[in-house]
């Protein structure tokens, strides 16, 4: 008897796990319908031996899901939550359907919605959905809403089951800004070069634009994403596990800003303004990223480090109001599967918000983390993680009660528990 | 000194007499160690796959999933066998390069960022061979005490 786990079986199971697979059967019924034209006719091929109910699972997606609940705490400031006195408001649910139509042809979808802080507040959301093509292996296209191949590891920020830290390192990958960064919609061109004795390439290329919510921040309205671009190329040498590789991403934002009366009455006085200026401001802010990335693994210990710059710059219809700001970010990261249900983490992560100015707590952020992570049976993992932060300029100051960056605390400790069920 | 007992002098005094006798004997001793931890698997394919011998690479790559073909263009069905078979674990090392678990943390990866799903996979080592008989372009691994039947061989190069 076949047993694909939680995918459609190809034989008929009358296993206990039956009752599972009819529950989601009955949750992605939407889904089935949706490709149900293209896809039964593939079923519909079988013999006459194979059992209906076969046929049946021969066109059901594959279902995979996870849930997450976290607690986190800090011995000063607030981070992502409110830290200090210790929060739970951590949590995320995704459940996905993949569905193999032909050899070359995919499609797939994921729901997802999670609580953190003040982000998020369990609003659901596709998370990606795609129609995938792939001609040859080195050339495929995907179109849909897709996660953005940006550095090693962005497409898999928010899978906790597929790494050991808690937090990937928050120089390059932002939990914040995952609204932001882990999705476009658009489409892609990838593929991989055939082996040879220098090794493969894989390439991917996007384009699209990213939905932005803004809609809880009274200053900005119009938000306008035009476009996003990017591409990461991926060398993977001969040497077994070594990846080398580079990514470039560039966006644009547009939008009205609302300065508040005070602000107009500064910059007016300042001379940065006219006088008679007036609310709202339109803005261009177009962005550029790029990040080098390696990453050598061996057996069961994976060596990581990337190094990022992203720049923005601001411009308004008053010249002495733009400015531009260029970050650097940087990490080294270590993992090891000590044994099949524990493994362990470390890593080391640099951020600069202002490369020209380095200065001062709020001007950096130095983050030791240690993790470790327990697989007690298959489907379920906890999580443990201590951070040693040295710098404010992760902080935000809504979540401090309006401080400045600049006058929180320096040094503080920052811990995190998390366990994730997954299937 | 009386006769038969033994002093570090006198041990270091013998091996320097027979070190090329414990330098044979070291070898052998490591030679066994090392025949014992050699493949104990068989990779086999469905017999209407042209080739008789595939790139280890190739064929780890193909068990993630990053070629779908083979050379002549037909398609890769790869089959696995249970996390917890001791059979996946030596082709998870010696293929794969990687531990079993690393290779589940893989197909996470991948499952949830929507890239791709494992292959199927099956029970016991007698349904590897079934699946793999009767499924052109299957792919799949088996311990050599398995009994093969419909199914041809692949020599890992």
């Amino acid at each position: 008897m076949i047993s694909l786990g939680w995918r459609p079986s190809l034989a008929a199971d009358r296993s206990a796990r039956g009752w599972l697979r009819r529950g989601q059967r009955r949750a992605s019924l939407l889904f089935a319908l949706s490709v149900l034209l293209v896809a039964f006719p593939a079923g519909a091929e079988t013999t006459e031996e194979v059992p209906v109910s076969n046929r049946m699972a021969d066109w059901m997606p594959e279902v995979h899901g996870f849930v997450s609940q976290g607690f986190m705490k800090s011995t000063d400031n607030n981070y992502l939550a409110q830290s200090e006195r210790g929060s739970f408001e951590f949590n995320e649910v995704g459940l996905n359907f993949t569905k193999t139509l032909t050899d070359r042809f995919r499609v797939g979808m994921q729901l997802f919605m999670r609580d953190l802080g003040p982000v998020g507040n369990y609003k659901p959301q596709f998370d990606w959905f795609y129609l995938d093509y792939r001609f040859f292996d080195w050339l495929g296209i995907r179109a849909g809403r897709t996660k953005i191949p940006f550095g090693l590891y962005n497409e898999y920020n928010d899978i906790d089951a597929a790494r050991v830290a808690v937090l990937l390192p928050q120089a390059v990958y932002p939990t914040l800004n995952r609204d932001y960064l882990l999705a476009q919609t658009g489409g892609e061109i990838y593929g991989r070069t055939p082996h040879s004795a220098i090794g493969e390439f894989e390439y991917r290329a996007y384009g699209g634009t990213i939905y932005m919510d803004a809609s809880s921040n009274p200053a900005i309205h119009n938000l306008d994403l035009p476009y996003v671009l990017g591409g990461r190329l991926m060398w993977e040498a001969p040497v077994d596990g070594l990846r080398i590789g580079g990514t470039y991403q560039t966006l644009k934002l547009n939008a009205d800003l609302e300065l508040p009366p005070e602000a107009l009455q500064q910059y007016a006085a300042a001379g940065l303004i006219p006088a008679d200026a007036t609310n709202p401001f339109p803005v261009q802010l177009p962005i550029w990223l790029w990040v080098a990335s390696l990453e050598y693994s061996w057996r069961d210990l994976t060596l990581a480090a990337e190094y990022s710059q992203w720049k923005a710059k601001l411009t308004t219809e008053y010249p002495t109001l733009d400015q531009s700001v260029k970050n650097e970010r940087m990490y080294i990261m270590a993992s090891y599967q000590v044994v099949p249900w524990l493994a362990t983490g470390l890593y080391y992560s640099l951020f600069f918000p202002d490369m020209a100015d380095r200065t001062g707590v709020d001007k950096q952020q130095h983050d030791v983390a240690v993790s470790l992570r327990f697989d007690p049976i298959e489907h379920w993992l906890i999580k443990l993680e201590g951070h040693f932060m040295s710098g404010t300029a992760y902080l935000d100051p809504q979540l401090n009660n309006g401080v400045q960056p600049a006058d929180l605390t320096r040094n503080w400790l920052y811990f995190l528990l998390k366990t994730t069920a997954y299937f | 000194m009386s006769r038969g007992t033994t002093s570090p002098r006198s041990t270091l005094h013998f091996l320097r007499r027979h070190a090329l006798g414990c330098l044979v004997l070291t070898l052998l001793f490591i030679s066994v160690g090392y025949a014992q931890e050699k493949p104990r698997f068989y990779v086999i394919a469905h017999p209407g796959v042209a080739s008789n011998a595939l790139p280890t690479r190739f064929v780890a790559d193909a068990f993630l999933k990053k070629v779908t073909r083979f050379e002549g263009g037909g398609v890769i069905h790869p089959v696995d066998l249970p996390t917890t078979s001791k059979t996946r674990a030596i082709f998870s090392d010696q293929v794969l390069k990687r531990s079993v678990a690393a290779v589940r943390s893989y197909w996470q990866q991948r499952i949830f960022s929507g890239r791709d799903v494992p292959p199927p996979e099956v029970d016991s080592e007698s349904q590897v061979v079934k699946y793999v008989a009767g499924q052109p372009g299957a792919l799949g691994y088996v311990s050599d005490s398995t009994e093969l039947r419909g199914v041809k061989l692949i020599a890992l190069q």
